[in-house]
């Protein structure tokens, strides 16, 4: 295969531009995998994607991205709206979606910026695929020799039951989180394609890691997140508290197996396992803090009961429990645009639960699972003034 | 810790299938296939295009070339601050009627949104 050939020719070139960066972003220069296949070498946190024709596709997709986020749907919601007031719904009232979609999902001008995005989406998966399963058999063995390094340690679960909330094609990635051997590869780079280069060196995660709030007695021994997908979470919080323990659960194998390669990559000991959030076999009362990011408007309502009264058994009297999603720390879109974007994420974006999500009392649900709940900790989301915390009591 | 497995179907399940394949927006799957080519091409457009910046930025400063160099470059922060900006101008050049203001799409629409549904 040319690529791990490039690599070699590439390796002394890429030696002294690897170090370099290493130096000023901060990826550990001794973390090394057996089998570390990166052709055009690291840039800080992230491994550049391995073909120049690849990356400059997905430099174009991010650009596309944010040209239809910005400019066309900027055209979209200005149609939507003249439409709506001409038949006598104000669009910044709350309308009602079905309304909303009986007036004006046909407009080509609203259709044309869903129809952008969306094939926008689909682009960046497939160019994704096409690499990872054209050179599966480098891609698989250096996942296959980084299951057995440090730092850090991976379980594996195959007999593992999913629910089938756990089994949907969520973001339309193909296989989803479950069904795909390269879904964590994927879901990287789709998603730094997603935030528009904005979290190419975990930036957003970072952010989130030092919002997270300490118990009162500050005591922070051991952490977890759920649903940690490529534990970009779970790496930003070992740093932030490089004495606690850390783990990252998900319910998907190629996940967690492609979060402890790039931790251990990243010389970062976190503990990945594959396990339900809902079932997650921790001992009671374990963990000082429990965390996860943008997880539940993937959770179906049963789902999300039984994963809070997980969380409940599992974290100590006096512990914290952080959630972050869409509407921890800010209410559901109000505007018919806004409402129209949800739910067509929902329905052709592949967010099954988000609508869900969206009129789901979690509040409600945090007080009846035993939590201690205050509305207004500390702000995680950027743009959001608060977020829910729980805490258990002491 | 797992053992080592190679096959591609190891460590996967059985998933739920998206239907968004099979999604029509424009009407017609004609015309939702002509614009999801177009911006195919688009990226096609934009990586040879970004492949021949390289190609001149390295031959500025090197004189000569091979193409490992071209496809191990990395661009500097100054190179890759002008590389967004054409990239963004040739998205604008290329699908910027895609964003017309409202008013311009009224005139020029089959739908007219002050007509009443």
């Amino acid at each position: 295969m040319t690529m791990l050939n490039r690599r070699t020719l590439f390796a002394s070139t890429m030696a002294v531009a690897t170090a370099a960066k290493e130096a000023v972003l901060g990826r550990s220069a001794e973390a090394a995998l057996p089998k570390d296949v990166e052709p055009r070498g690291t840039v800080g946190r992230l491994e550049r994607l391995p073909r120049l024709d690849l990356e400059s596709q997905h430099d174009f997709i991010t650009g596309f991205r944010q040209f239809v986020n910005v400019d066309m749907n900027r055209a979209a919601e200005a149609r939507m709206n003249a439409i709506l007031k001409v038949n006598g719904v104000d669009p910044a009232n709350d309308p009602p979606v079905e309304k909303v979609l009986e007036l004006t999902a046909n407009d080509p001008v609203i259709a044309n910026s869903a129809r952008s995005w969306l094939s926008a989406q689909q682009l960046s998966w497939k160019t994704l695929r096409n690499e990872f399963h054209g050179n599966a058999d480098a891609y698989l063995a250096e996942m296959d020799a980084a299951d057995k390094v440090g730092p850090g340690t991976l379980e594996l679960n195959p007999d593992l039951k999913l629910p089938d909330y756990t089994r949907h094609e969520i973001h339309i990635q193909p296989g989803g989180y479950v069904g795909d051997p390269f879904a964590g590869h994927s879901y990287l780079y789709g998603t730094n394609n997603f935030y528009t280069g904005r979290n190419n060196q975990d930036e957003l995660h970072i952010a989130l890691a030092n919002a997270l709030p300490l118990p009162a007695d500050g005591k922070v021994l051991r952490i977890l997140e759920q649903g940690t997908s490529c534990g970009q979470l779970a790496v930003a919080l070992k740093q932030r508290f490089p004495n606690a323990e850390v783990w990252g659960i998900d319910c998907g194998a190629p996940m967690v197996r492609f979060a402890h390669m790039r931790a251990a990559d990243l010389g970062v000991e976190v503990h990945f396992a594959q396990r339900l959030a809902e079932d997650s076999k921790f001992p009671d009362n374990h963990f000082d803090i429990i965390t996860n990011n943008i997880m539940f408007h993937e959770v179906s309502p049963e789902g999300t009961h039984a994963v809070l009264k997980e969380s409940l058994r599992t974290l100590r009297p006096g512990g914290v429990y952080f959630p972050i999603d869409f509407y921890t720390g800010s209410p559901p879109p109000k505007t018919a645009f806004g409402k129209f974007r949800s739910w067509w994420d929902s329905r052709w974006n592949g967010e099954v639960w988000r609508l869900t999500y969206a009129a789901f009392d979690f509040k409600g649900a945090m007080k009846q699972a035993g939590f201690d709940v205050n509305e207004n900790g500390p702000s995680a989301r950027p743009g959001a003034k608060a977020n829910i915390l729980g805490t258990k009591r002491a | 810790m797992a053992d080592a497995k190679t096959d591609l179907k190891n460590y996967t399940s059985d998933f739920i299938k998206s239907d968004t394949d099979k999604a029509v927006f424009l009407g017609n799957p004609l015309l939702d296939d002509m614009m999801t080519a177009l911006i195919n091409l688009g990226a096609e457009t934009w990586a040879n295009r970004r492949r021949v910046k390289i190609i001149e930025m390295l031959f500025e400063k090197n004189g000569k070339i091979s193409r490992d160099m071209v496809e191990a470059y990395m661009p500097t922060p100054d190179e890759e601050k002008k590389l967004v900006g054409e990239r963004d101008e040739f998205i604008r050049t290329a699908f910027g009627h895609f964003a017309r203001g409202a008013a311009d799409i009224v005139a020029l629409s089959s739908v007219n949104p002050t007509s009443k549904k």
